[in-house]
């Protein structure tokens, strides 16, 4: 589970990049994107996305989704790395390739009976912002690279990756507020089977041993925990208890997952080149 | 012993499956596996192994580092190394790039501890410093300076706000025994966090190694063969350990030495843990060859002494008994006695004495016979596979008694490391001379020197011998 994504860091950071890439070593952005709560950041955003009928029906009906989910995430959270740490030609062939495959990407949602495009700027908006809140969210309340007054520059920042999916830029938040306002503003958000059996899969993965699973399902708890009051609501999650969401026993949590993570060949190497060239 | 150890197939299942958390970082395969498996704990003694361009800037950064359990699982790691024969290869190297790879303090971190300490920047403090560390030491590094007095110092300085944070970790019992579980299924390791908790409490405080370093300094002051450096009391403190400079070979680099002086060598390390153990009741758990220097002819120092575990005599008494009982008076009813009182062995469990001496004799092999014996890799690694073999009809009747985990760390290190040199001596004869119930003749020239030193000790009312 952990192996694509450790190949998926490995290849995002180049060794050699041409440039500093559409953020650079200076930004918010590259700071941000190597905390270590970023995992738990994930998770946050898939449940998040989730929420949007349309696109969930989007991944579900055609991506690899179903017969490898986590080789899927691996390979969204290559994408971001890429976007992020690659360099500019890199970054913007990635974006590009997303962006072709999103022009098969049309069905109708079963649930609702709505037709979806994934090119459509305002599903990818509400991928975009689910990402970013997260994030924000989460990186602020246990990471250590974020505080408050980055916040919203790190928003800001962050509309690149709108704007090379194709989201007009003017619809592209730039605060922690608007991006909120923006949430909640969006109507078609609920659950559907699609949505559920996803986050089942996410919270509790296949083919982990017990105490595998036992780590891991204490993270998916403060998952959670870092939820928006109404998207809990909407899966029926209980709010998991206080002392789970403290930020000392949650980083170390991170920590030790971190720890075996880091472990993993080319995960440290490809750290070790951001630091350097966050250093330069 | 691993006791807990579950049935063999289901181990093995568990371990070719493929998807697991924290495991994952033991099955990274053979792409960093080292020559010496039991070897890579060697701490990085070159300057220019240190990654001084990712150096820790901030007490915030040290604890991103190694705080948040990773300093804890680190070292967990590195103990359950040491009893766990399965899958370590790879989870060792894992680990030991995690350690080789972490930065040292920048030149004004490094400084700002030493004010915080000692009152004053290290250039002041002392008359010449180092800025640059010349070594990696486990939770902190070691700079070379030279004292107003003139002497030539090792001063160890820890990361500022790891004892704070360790303290902290090793507190959340419950996520370490998860991660333990995780990464050692099969393994009991609920008596290995224990330890872990203990021991990380105890390295955190420089002074508690400080007053180890110096009982061994002072018990081995003189002696031929065996050099522990003396701590500067007045340049220490809680944080900062600044003891006597030692230049010497590095274990790597004795490996490449003539087969006479590999011997020679591992007879002082044998003698130091036998001496250690038998006659100071003390001994430096962490056997890892990094801790040593080699001066050539049998010369060695001994450095770290931030894993250092006490025996009372109820501890040692039944150790010794046992030894005595198989080698010496081969009494295999005295032996299962002995074990059953050591808490090694459930007293009644429905086995044959035969078994239980082939099972537990596996320690005393190379003392059974009076005649010389190579220790090789290959037999050093059987002995603790045998060992830690779960399939055995002892298996439910036996267990590590919290007091001896660490003796049994030193006993396996002890094999890997004379394994390693492919030493071969009289181990019998040197450890009769040892033994306070032998008490034997010196079988060697080294032997002859210790015992010159001995009787010069007892000229001079100065044996520190605790069974003298």
């Amino acid at each position: 589970m952990m192996e694509p994504l450790a190949r998926a860091y490995e290849h995002s950071v180049a060794e050699r990049p041409k440039d500093g890439g559409l953020f650079g070593p200076g930004s918010i952005v590259w700071r941000v994107h190597r905390d270590r709560s970023f995992p738990l950041a994930a998770i946050r955003s898939l449940m998040v996305q989730a929420l949007h009928p349309l696109a969930m029906a989007g991944v579900a009906q055609h991506s690899s989704w179903q017969r490898d989910p986590f080789g899927r995430i691996a390979a969204t959270a290559g994408y971001v790395l890429t976007v992020t740490y690659g360099d500019t030609a890199a970054a913007e062939s990635a974006a590009a390739r997303v962006r072709a495959v999103h022009t098969h990407v049309n069905g109708t949602d079963p649930v609702t009976g709505l037709a979806y495009q994934a090119s459509d700027p305002e599903l990818l908006l509400w991928v975009h912002a689910g990402m970013v809140d997260s994030i924000v969210h989460v990186v602020q309340r246990y990471g250590r690279s974020l505080d408050a007054a980055d916040a919203d520059p790190y928003v800001a920042e962050t509309a690149r990756f709108a704007e090379i999916i194709g989201v007009p830029a003017a619809r592209v938040p730039v605060s922690v507020a608007a991006l909120r306002e923006y949430m909640e503003s969006v109507e078609l958000r609920q659950i559907t089977p699609a949505a559920s059996e996803a986050i089942a899969i996410v919270l509790d993965p296949p083919g982990l041993d017990d105490e595998s699973r036992d780590l891991w399902r204490d993270l998916g708890q403060v998952a959670v925990g870092t939820l928006p009051p109404w998207a809990r609501s909407m899966y029926g999650f209980a709010e998991p208890p206080p002392e789970l969401l403290e930020r000392a026993p949650v980083r170390q949590l991170i920590g030790a997952l971190d720890f075996a993570f880091e472990s993993l060949p080319g995960v440290l190497e490809a750290r070790e080149r951001i630091e350097l060239r966050m250093r330069e | 012993m691993s006791r807990a150890r579950k049935p063999g197939p289901m181990l093995q299942s568990r371990l070719g499956r493929g998807a697991a958390l924290a495991r994952l970082a033991l099955r990274i395969g053979g792409r960093y596996v080292a020559g010496s498996p039991r070897l890579i704990f060697a701490s990085v003694e070159r300057r220019g192994e240190l990654r001084h361009e990712l150096a820790l800037r901030t007490a915030d950064d040290v604890v991103e580092e190694l705080g948040s359990m990773k300093g804890a699982l680190m070292k967990l790691g590195q103990m359950a190394s040491y009893i766990d024969e399965d899958m370590p290869q790879t989870f060792r190297s894992a680990m030991a790039r995690l350690q080789h790879n972490a930065p040292p303090m920048t030149p004004e971190l490094a400084s700002s501890v030493v004010v915080d300490e000692l009152g004053d920047a290290p250039e002041r403090v002392f008359a010449r410093w180092d800025p640059l560390p010349f070594a990696a030491a486990s939770i902190g590094q070691v700079h070379r300076a030279i004292t107003r007095e003139g002497r030539a110092v090792a001063v160890k300085v820890q990361y500022p706000g790891i004892a704070r944070t360790i303290t902290s970790d090793v507190k959340n019992v419950a996520l370490l025994r998860r991660v333990a579980a995780a990464a050692f299924p099969g393994l009991d390791t609920r008596s290995l966090i224990d330890e872990l908790g203990e021991r990380l409490r105890e390295e955190v405080d420089y002074r508690l190694e400080a007053e180890n370093q110096e009982m061994f300094a002072g018990y081995y002051e003189g002696h031929p063969v065996i050099h522990v450096p003396h701590v500067v009391p007045e340049l220490s403190t809680a944080r900062v350990l600044t003891s006597e400079l030692v230049a010497g070979s590095r274990f790597e680099e004795v490996l490449e030495w003539s087969q006479p002086e590999r011997d020679m060598a591992a007879e002082t390390i044998n003698r130091f843990v036998s001496r250690s153990l038998y006659r100071l009741h003390a001994f430096n758990g962490d056997p890892h060859p990094g801790n040593y220097l080699f001066h050539g002819r049998g010369r060695v120092s001994f450095l770290d002494f931030g894993l250092t575990k006490h025996f009372t005599d109820e501890d040692l008494a039944p150790l010794a008994d046992a030894v005595r009982f198989l080698v010496i008076e081969n009494d295999g009813d005295g032996f299962r006695v002995s074990l059953e009182r050591a808490g090694f062995l459930r007293a009644g469990a429905p086995v044959p004495t035969s078994a239980v001496v082939d099972r537990f004799g596996l320690f005393y092999q190379t003392v059974f016979r009076d005649a010389p014996m190579t220790i090789t890799p290959a037999y050093a690694s059987a002995i603790v596979r045998r060992f830690f073999d779960a399939k055995g009809p002892l298996a439910p009747y036996s267990d590590v008694p919290r007091a001896y985990v660490v003796l049994q760390r030193i006993n396996l290190g002890l094999y890997a490391v004379l394994g390693s040199l492919r030493a071969t001596a009289n181990w019998r004869r040197i450890a009769e001379e040892i033994w306070p119930f032998v008490s034997g003749p010196p079988s060697t020239p080294i032997g002859e020197a210790e015992a010159r030193w001995e009787q010069q000790r007892q000229g001079q009312g100065l044996s520190l011998d605790r069974t003298a």
